[in-house]
């Protein structure tokens, strides 16, 4: 087959979607001008819905935050020197995630559908595929919870149960959650335990962001 | 023009260029349910993006951009038609002309099997290609540089004549 062929079968093509009609075409547009249709598919555009949820989950998380800094003010004892630390490194990690959190809403807000075609498709990728950066990091903060409650007192009055039961499975949450942090990654989609992990429709789209990102950058550099 | 949905009369725009939105629209979506959905999802992001447009820029650049973009994300999101939408005074019809002769028509499936059957980006380029955009124009709406888009135009090429070829045997 030839390029003239082919060119010919295109124009032809062409030629058969060129005589299809859209019907009721002037009325929707005019609907369009009127805003009513605007104003309802504003509404319901994918792309805002999760714009609001990712606005409450960082309001919740100001608060969250606004809470752990209430607490750490008030707790600033000696005797209280573990959970001072461990709220504060708790505070950390969720101050890391309401910014991020934010970061997303303004990158919705700077999608431009006239920017180009490997832009546009980029920001969006990028944008669900950071979801799983933020919990990868996030899961780093699972040993904090284990060493709130630990004080110097139980250390010296029972230290059986504090160095044999305590210790031990807070050293088990450092490991395994800085196990995930390095793990979790793309190169490990296909694992089952990560698919276990992340199961579900969101997590799906998620790491076929992930895969459409490195697609891209393949693309861009292909020749 | 200052701003695409500033303009006098967006409906004439719109029927201007009903063609290219048709077209992408053919080649993102193999059903006519879908093909209405994403017609109107483009119709209403142009209208949307209307204020985006920089009148400095060729408007045939700006649409295409708008228009495969939405494409592309709507494609990706495999979107169908909702229920409650079909019913909506707002939703579009598409009219299809249907061919009388048969070995056409057979022709036409294969080319637009062949084409849908090339990832998003390389569709993309093979319709500005064949509606004769300049390598500059087509590397300028997809963010790649003049000669990546040369290697790949005549790569892609390539593929459908050979797809084609392997069809009709």
């Amino acid at each position: 087959m030839e390029d003239l062929e082919l060119s010919e079968l295109w124009k032809q093509f062409n030629q058969k979607i060129e005589r299809a009609n859209i019907l009721n075409l002037q009325s929707w547009v005019l609907h369009l001008q009127t805003f009513e249709y605007l104003q309802t598919e504003k509404a319901k555009s994918r792309l805002n819905a999760v714009s609001r949820w990712k606005k409450g989950v960082a309001a919740l998380g100001v608060v969250w935050v606004l809470f752990l800094v209430f607490l750490i003010v008030n707790s600033l004892v000696w005797w209280k020197l573990f959970f001072v630390l461990s709220v504060s490194a708790i505070l950390g990690f969720n101050i890391y995630a309401v910014i991020v959190y934010i970061r997303h809403t303004l990158l919705i807000s700077e999608i431009d559908n006239s920017e180009s075609l490997i832009e546009v498709q980029q920001k969006t990728a990028q944008l669900k595929a950071s979801t799983l950066q933020a919990t990868r990091v996030l899961f780093l903060q699972a040993p904090f919870y284990c060493t709130f409650f630990w004080n110097f007192q139980w250390m010296r009055e029972s230290p059986l149960t504090f160095w044999l039961i305590a210790f031990p499975i807070a050293v088990l949450f450092a490991v395994f959650s800085i196990w995930l942090y390095r793990n979790i990654h793309l190169r490990n989609a296909d694992k089952k335990w990560f698919k276990l992990l992340f199961s579900g429709r969101e997590w799906t789209s998620v790491i076929k962001s992930m895969e459409y990102l490195k697609e891209i950058e393949e693309y861009k550099k292909q020749f | 023009m200052s701003s695409a949905n500033n303009h006098p009369d967006f409906l004439a725009l719109i029927l201007e260029n009903k063609g290219i939105i048709l077209k992408i629209c053919a080649l993102y979506c193999p059903d006519k349910h879908s093909r209405e959905d994403l017609t109107q999802e483009i119709i209403y992001q142009l209208w949307r993006s209307g204020k985006s447009y920089d009148a400095t820029h060729r408007f045939s650049t700006w649409m295409y951009r708008v228009a495969l973009n939405v494409a592309i994300s709507f494609y990706r999101e495999g979107k169908r038609r909702r229920g409650d939408r079909s019913l909506s005074a707002f939703h579009l019809e598409i009219e299809e002309v249907s061919s009388d002769m048969s070995q056409e028509k057979e022709r036409f499936a294969w080319l637009q099997a062949c084409v849908q059957g090339l990832k998003e980006f390389d569709r993309a380029l093979i319709l500005l290609y064949f509606e004769e955009k300049s390598y500059r124009e087509i590397a300028e709406i997809l963010g790649l540089t003049e000669t990546n888009v040369a290697t790949k135009i005549s790569r892609i090429k390539e593929k459908l004549k050979q797809c084609i070829l392997n069809n009709k045997k």
